[in-house]
């Protein structure tokens, strides 16, 4: 098998009309009056596959700085999923011409009778809300294009030096993504509903990034291995994915229990308000969905060991969970903006646009390194890897 | 059980897995082996079974609901006492449960472990080669009454020519 990806001219075509798709459902959806609904899915699924792409940076980093042999094969599909951050540094620059449809705290006639939106102005305000915007994503993207051309050099020369390198700046990577994606999680979806807040909250997203960050590698690398990309694959690869996602799964419950076990408990007025659209109203179904998805489902399912080694099993549990992100990111979005409880060809077709672009920037950035690293220090560790 | 057995005596843990896929490869029964530590790809290799997994998911659904029980019983039934506006039957049970699940499950596998392996505290170790708690792995081969003399060189053979540091025969009471 040759060394690069080799994109079929079907799945540039299917790319590129899942991206018209999701244009015109835009147009559509701002065209017919649904204007609030169409912003509210703009900035879900920006930030689903923004958090998607620097969740699999993340994952990069951690296996460098652990250095972990096993997954020396397959790090160039993180490094390309990072690429689309630089798609989405652009795409999120639409997001500020919306900023008065969602975010209460734009309307400074509002901030000035309210005295807990003024006491937040000097932190809530679009001029240093832009200012964070392009500081966190210049830091993002820095650090991943670094990390990316680094790794590409080891290709060419080989050598301890380039790796060594890469973990230093994984090191640097994960305190700054840490900080810097906890403060936009904060900016872009805590600030949907000024007056609450919760100190968990940012780490949920985090650790939501990290979990279906892992979950979409775990795709691509699957569907590669179909094509025949990996012919030195092995159960006991598919059998670290799935670990990856089981754990995740279960950190991620227990953060989503941290959060709601500790409002519930305290039962303080203007911290339960936030889950009482949540829970009171027809948002019910979907509220219990987030959990029942993100967290039950893998755990029982991915517990057996044999369907933790088989590919297809996994692929399946890869779409279940992706559905799961976006129950997810639609709790935290929706009942804050529209009030609407619908699923209706605005939010389908803008996540299928979306998704249509991120496979197209993905598919394309592969093509342009070896699928397969050259000089990677752990690459016969990889190679033989077993359980 | 009693019996004659031969035990080959490894020092390197790799060259220790390829003595065991040789004899293997040349259909020599194994017995059991010993190692210090647990091994990977040992499990697969000697093609053993465990039941022992499932065993402990049932403890801990068991578990699971047994503490559900008596939590219910407890604090909705038994003696109800309402504080802070609460519901009776509440989401604060979960932590309860979620430990006690994990407690039932670990202690209830560890019990079947050491029925199973009939296990006591202060039973006496029948070790065939007490170097294995240390730092040695052991093959053990059971000597058939009925092997002749050219199979026993041929095990002795394939032992030497894997680098066993040490080839012995025992009485084993095992």
């Amino acid at each position: 098998m040759e060394n690069k990806l080799k994109v079929s001219p079907g799945f540039i075509i299917l790319t590129s009309i899942l991206v018209v798709y999701g244009l015109i459902t835009v147009i559509i959806g701002f065209a017919t009056g649904d204007t609030i609904r169409t912003w509210a899915n703009l900035l879900l699924n920006n930030y689903y596959f923004m958090s998607v792409a620097i969740g699999a940076a993340f994952w990069l980093a951690i296996q460098y700085i652990t250095q972990s042999g096993w997954s020396a094969q397959f790090i160039r599909i993180p490094q390309a999923m990072s690429d689309y951050l630089i798609v989405s540094f652009v795409l999120w620059i639409i997001m500020f011409f919306g900023l008065h449809h969602l975010y209460e705290w734009t309307h400074l006639d509002v901030v000035a009778n309210d005295p807990i939106l003024t006491h937040k102005k000097p932190y809530l305000n679009v001029p240093f809300l832009a200012v964070r915007y392009i500081v966190f994503f210049g830091l993002w993207i820095y650090l991943t294009q670094r990390i990316k051309r680094l790794s590409l050099l080891e290709d060419k020369h080989g050598g301890l030096t380039y790796f060594k390198k890469m973990e230093f700046n994984s090191k640097v990577f994960i305190f700054v993504f840490a900080i810097t994606f906890s403060l936009f999680s904060i900016d872009w979806l805590m600030s949907l509903d000024p007056h609450w807040y919760s100190t968990i909250y940012a780490a949920k997203k985090f650790i939501m990034a990290f979990y279906h960050g892992a979950t979409i590698i775990t795709a691509i690398v699957v569907i590669l291995y179909f094509l025949g990309y990996f012919p030195d694959m092995n159960k006991s690869h598919f059998l670290d994915f799935s670990r990856y996602i089981f754990a995740l799964s279960i950190i991620w419950g227990y953060m989503w229990l941290s959060q709601y076990l500790l409002i519930w408990y305290a039962n303080i007025p203007e911290e339960t308000i936030y889950y009482v659209p949540r829970i009171m109203t027809e948002y019910k179904p979907y509220f219990y969905a987030e959990l029942l998805i993100n967290w039950l489902f893998p755990f029982l399912f991915l517990m057996w060991n044999r369907i933790a080694k088989n590919p297809y099993a996994l692929l399946f549990a890869v779409v279940v969970l992706m559905c799961g992100q976006w129950v997810e990111l639609y709790m935290s979005i929706m009942p804050n903006t529209t009030s609407l409880h619908k699923i209706t060809y605005i939010e389908f077709g803008t996540f299928m646009g979306f998704l249509g672009l991120f496979a197209g920037v993905v598919a394309w950035s592969l093509t342009r390194m070896n699928l397969i690293p050259k000089n990677h220090p752990y690459m016969i560790e990889s190679v033989k890897h077993h359980v | 059980m009693k019996s004659t057995s031969i035990i080959g005596i490894y020092k390197d843990e790799d060259v220790f897995l390829n003595a065991i896929d040789e004899l293997l490869a040349n259909n020599i029964r194994i017995y059991d082996v010993f190692s210090p530590f647990p091994l990977h790809g040992v499990f697969e290799k000697l093609k053993l079974k465990t039941k022992i997994p499932y065993a402990t998911f049932i403890y801990g659904v068991l578990g699971t609901i047994t503490v559900f029980i008596f939590l219910y019983w407890t604090s909705v039934v038994n003696y109800p006492l309402k504080f802070g506006g609460k519901p009776l039957n509440t989401l604060s049970f979960i932590i309860i449960m979620f430990v006690l699940t994990i407690f039932v499950g670990t202690l209830f596998t560890f019990l079947t472990y050491f029925t199973l392996e009939k296990m006591f505290p202060g039973k006496k170790v029948k070790l065939p080669e007490p170097r294995t708690t240390s730092d040695r792995f052991a093959i053990l081969i059971e000597k058939d009454p009925e092997m002749d003399k050219k199979e026993l060189e041929k095990i002795n053979d394939i032992l030497e020519k894997t680098g066993a540091i040490e080839i012995k025969e025992s009485e084993v009471d095992y």
